[in-house]
């Protein structure tokens, strides 16, 4: 028997423990960790933007190149072609910008002595000319002596123009000097639509009205001595400088007509040199006095077939004249890029809008870098174009504007062995970066979509897989309780699913199966053996019946005395293997049989029962409730109580007390019977009401440990609960009985 | 001529066991190993007392069936079950089949021998003539203790030996707590847990109801034993 007790005792013990020692690592949850994963293909953007970057990088370089053969082809195709570059040939043209780009509207006319804050207002903002730039002054340019802000206005009639001039020594017009360039003064340029050029020259022997006169090209000699009237002006001396006011009437300019100022500076009034000009027309072409440019028709021509798309193509001379230009960098459309403002109708749009503006703002869309594409260039240009003419050696350079990007390559042009002039491409870059933006933009938006979708896949993958894990984690808890009963026997949800979690429950779902079969196997073992064991003990005792009846000498005999005390301790064992299994079966029959009794009189004769049955120990009965109603099968309560005491007996100390208790706690009662044994070893402690479980470490007595198995069994029938504990103080043990009331009374 | 009794069971050793404490009683003993051997001889010849094993080797419910043999060739034949099965369905089966006593094993053969002697006089007693000499009125009940039959309000109880006995006793002092240890002795059969009187006062009680669905006058006094209500009109 103790070889059936023991193990049992010792491999629940050892499997309650063990996973309660476990510790468990702390980490993310299944989904969690695929979110995660998701995360990671995040890096395939970061991926695809730097790929977009070297394709960028290749593609500008191809560009370059591009531009660099064709540069050298019209290089080529210029070389040896004197008659091209002759200074004498050519169509002068002004370049510069339609008046109409610079002029604020007014609609009064402004009086030419009416005081410099008038026409301040009047003009709007000042653009300020530093002189700065290469072609704006000379060389040996110095702020402190010129600066020039400058403001146009038109009315109906006329163009006003008006400076505030920052110059250190004005130097007015000596009348005893013939000449007119000696002196401060504001030069004209007026290029009509029909290409006649008309220069006008003003100037002032003291502040007042400036004296005009018409001029040639060189700009010192009169075409007519005569002071003209038709473009009025004045000069007003200003604290460190001077300011002018001017009128040119609109019939002068005619329709389409382009307009140039530059401020002559003459600061030495002993020798009189001009000491540095501002022009308002930065241009390269009129850095030589009066020739602005010399386009050549013929050049033109040539070059006409050249047309590269948002490329600018000039050709120059030795004299940094362009002789012939074709194409603009900026494409005269800018919708080009898309950046037409539509009226946003439907919500839709509007986000398309919202989302156009954000990517915008994430990937730098090259279509804002064009705003920052300067319309000249003229200083770095010069710088390439006086490489390129004293080396004679091709040139490229890659130009960055804020956000545009310039390719500008430079290629010489020979002719008898000399530089005679310079082909220079200009070419944005952005159309590239434009064409780059957009397949950034669309990988974003196909990238986006993948990401979402396949996060939401995993989510909802994850979800499903979580949920399932959580059911299976749910119903294998449920499947025993927390004694390690087994409740059921199989696992339904889930199991039927054909991956490896189904196969997971299913292994499951067997493992707790067989379980069940061998926990039920263990049920009906004491019954089993019980049964096995009755025919050969009945053969012993009938035997030795017959040897007492016919040997009845031996009746008193010591050794067959005790082979009866052996037989009836057997017949005990027997009885107490077969009590739990018959009892089972019988409960599963009285089911029916329930009737309401008095549990505290029950108690009270019991009690009284056991103290006489039992006179070595104290038995005493507390009950705190006078009359304890409940719904059940007497015999089985009593039988229950008839364990109880057993087990207090048998546990506890000789002559020891025994103390009944019975009070109620809410709608249950709770039976409390206490002993002063020692205490509950703390392994069986979870299974001591299991079949087969027993503290008893005494080989004399017999225990099974079906006694409180029986209690457990007519408990739970009563549907209460069992508990055993220690009484506090380290002495006794108090096994609880809950049962429930009847609340009918 | 000496009494015959057959007795069937497939253990050779308790079988031998049986024959030698009958026989040394005087009586006659015919013992069969197996149910178509036993089956054979009862067509032939009855015995006057039969006792069966219910399991006979691989024949589960053997004994069953040759009870119903026997009862179809005599209805007043006294059979004893003596078996190793203790459960309610069994002892309710040999009831059905209106046995006359039902011994568990390990049986005391000194027990077994009073109970043959009793149910051959019972039978020899039902065989003569019913009489009510004898009978002891309690109350409704009437006790005879001759041809061991019990009447509740006139109407006979069908008890086995044990369950006569005990209710024998319990009426023998109306009124009076009957302990356990008291009844375990009236049960003649060695040492007899509680638990196992209690079955017996649940079957008797049942066999009571059946004929009455009032019938109250077991009482059980917990921790102690059973009482007998007397009537009080």
């Amino acid at each position: 028997m103790n070889s059936l007790v023991g193990p049992r005792s010792a491999s629940s013990s050892r499997g309650r423990t063990g996973p309660g020692n476990l510790r468990i690592r702390k980490g993310l949850k299944i989904r969690t960790k695929l979110l995660l994963l998701v995360g990671l293909l995040l890096v395939i953007p970061w991926m695809g933007y730097e790929s977009v970057r070297e394709m960028e990088k290749f593609l500008l370089e191809g560009q370059e190149q591009a531009l660099e053969l064709t540069t050298q082809g019209i290089s080529s195709i210029l070389g040896n072609r004197t008659d091209l570059f002759d200074p004498e040939v050519g169509v002068p043209e002004l370049i510069g910008r339609p008046l109409t780009s610079l002029l604020s509207e007014i609609t009064e006319p402004l009086a030419i002595d009416a005081p410099p804050e008038v026409w301040t207002s009047a003009v709007g903002p000042l653009t300020y000319f530093s002189g700065s730039g290469l072609f704006e002054c000379g060389p040996g340019y110095r702020p402190d002596s010129l600066i020039v802000r400058h403001g146009l206005a038109l009315n109906q009639d006329a163009v006003f123009a008006f400076f505030e001039i920052d110059d250190d020594v004005v130097v007015y017009r000596d009348p005893a000097l013939l000449s007119l360039d000696t002196n401060d003064q504001i030069r004209i340029t007026i290029q009509r639509n029909d290409g006649e050029i008309l220069r006008y020259l003003l100037t002032a022997q003291e502040p007042g009205r400036f004296s005009v006169y018409l001029m040639r090209a060189n700009w010192r000699d009169v075409v007519d001595g005569q002071a003209l009237r038709d473009i009025s002006g004045s000069i007003e001396p200003l604290a460190g400088g001077y300011a002018a006011k001017l009128r040119i009437p609109r019939d002068l300019l005619g329709v389409g007509a382009r307009l140039k100022f530059e401020i002559v500076d003459v600061d030495n009034p002993d020798d009189r040199a001009v000491a540095q000009i501002i022009s308002t027309e930065p241009d390269p072409g009129s850095y030589e006095f009066g020739s602005v440019r010399l386009v050549t028709p013929e050049l033109a021509k040539l070059i006409q077939p050249l047309y590269i798309s948002e490329a600018n193509i000039t050709v120059w001379d030795q004299s940094y004249r362009v002789r012939a230009q074709i194409g603009a960098i900026i494409p005269p459309a800018r919708e080009a890029f898309g950046l037409e403002q539509d009226q946003a109708v439907s919500i839709f749009q509007a986000l398309q809008e919202k989302i156009i503006q954000f990517f915008d703002w994430i990937l730098r869309s090259p279509t804002r870098g064009l705003a920052d594409m300067p319309d000249e260039s003229s200083t770095e240009d010069q710088r390439i174009l006086a490489r390129v003419l004293s080396e004679g050696e091709p040139s490229t350079e890659r130009r960055r504007y804020g956000e545009a990007k310039l390719i500008v390559t430079a290629s010489p042009i020979w002719a008898q062995g000399e530089v005679e002039g310079v082909v220079l491409v200009k070419q944005s870059a952005n159309k590239l970066l434009a064409l780059q933006y957009n397949t950034l933009q669309r990988f974003t938006i196909l990238f986006l979509a993948v990401f979402l979708f396949l996060a939401f896949a995993i989510l909802i993958f994850s979800t499903r897989l979580t949920y399932r894990v959580g059911r299976l984690q749910r119903e294998t808890e449920q499947a025993t309780s927390s004694e390690g009963r087994l409740l059921k026997d199989r696992i339904r949800a889930g199991a039927r699913s054909s991956d490896e979690l189904g196969s997971l429950t299913r292994s499951i779902s067997s493992m707790l199966h067989n379980l069940g079969q061998y926990t039920r196997y263990l049920e009906r073992l004491p019954d089993t053996l019980a049964h096995e064991l009755h025919n050969p003990l009945n053969v012993v005792n009938s035997s030795l019946e017959n040897l007492q009846y016919h040997h009845a000498e031996l009746s008193e005999d010591k050794h067959l005395q005790r082979a009866r005390n052996g037989i009836g301790r057997l017949r005990s064992i027997i009885t107490s293997l077969t009590e739990a299994a018959s009892l089972k079966e019988a409960l599963s029959q009285e089911q029916e049989q329930l009737e309401r009794f008095d549990l505290c009189s029950l108690l009270q004769n019991c009690v009284d029962g056991y103290q006489a049955a039992n006179p070595g120990h104290r038995i005493v009965a507390t009950l705190v409730p006078t009359v304890a109603w409940m719904h059940g099968v007497p015999d089985r309560v009593a039988q229950l109580l008839d364990k109880l005491i057993d087990n207090a007996i048998a546990f506890g100390t000789p002559n020891g007390l025994i103390v009944v208790n019975l009070r109620i706690i809410d709608n249950e009662f709770e039976i409390k019977v206490s002993n002063d044994g020692p205490a509950l070893p703390s392994e069986i402690a979870d299974s001591l009401f299991d079949p087969m479980v027993s503290s008893a470490r005494d080989a004399r007595k017999t225990h099974l440990g079906l006694g409180l198995y029986i209690v457990r069994l007519v408990a739970e029938f009563h549907k209460g609960t069992v508990s055993a504990r220690n009484r506090p103080g380290g002495s006794g043990v108090e096994i609880l009985v809950s049962l429930p009331r009847d609340l009918n009374a | 001529m000496a009494t015959v009794i057959a007795i069937v069971e497939d253990d050779t050793d308790q079988r031998e066991n049986y024959r030698d404490v009958l026989t040394a009683h005087g009586y006659e003993v015919r013992a069969f190993p197996d149910r178509p051997s036993a089956e054979a001889a009862f067509d032939r010849e009855l015995p006057d007392l039969a006792l069966l094993d219910i399991m006979l080797g691989e024949d589960m419910d053997g004994g069953f069936d040759l009870c119903m043999q026997l009862r179809n060739l005599s209805p007043t034949l006294p059979i004893i079950f003596l078996t190793a099965r203790d459960s309610d369905a069994d002892r309710i089966s040999s009831q059905r089949m209106t046995a006359w006593d039902y011994i568990t094993k390990p049986v005391s053969l000194e027990f077994l021998v009073a109970r043959v002697h009793a149910l051959l006089r019972i039978s020899e007693q039902l065989q003569t003539a019913p009489t009510s000499e004898n009978s002891v009125a309690v109350g409704s009940l009437e006790v005879n203790e001759k041809s061991m039959l019990i009447h509740w309000k006139g109407e006979p109880v069908n008890l086995t030996l044990t369950e006569f006995w005990i209710i024998e006793s319990l009426t023998r002092n109306p009124g009076h707590v009957r302990t356990y240890d008291a009844l375990s002795d009236v049960t003649r059969q060695g040492l007899v847990e509680r638990n196992t009187i209690n079955g017996y006062i649940r079957r008797v009680r049942n066999k009571f109801r059946a004929l009455d669905p009032n019938f109250d006058r077991i009482q059980t006094v917990h921790g102690t034993g059973y009482k007998w209500e007397p009537d009080y009109e």
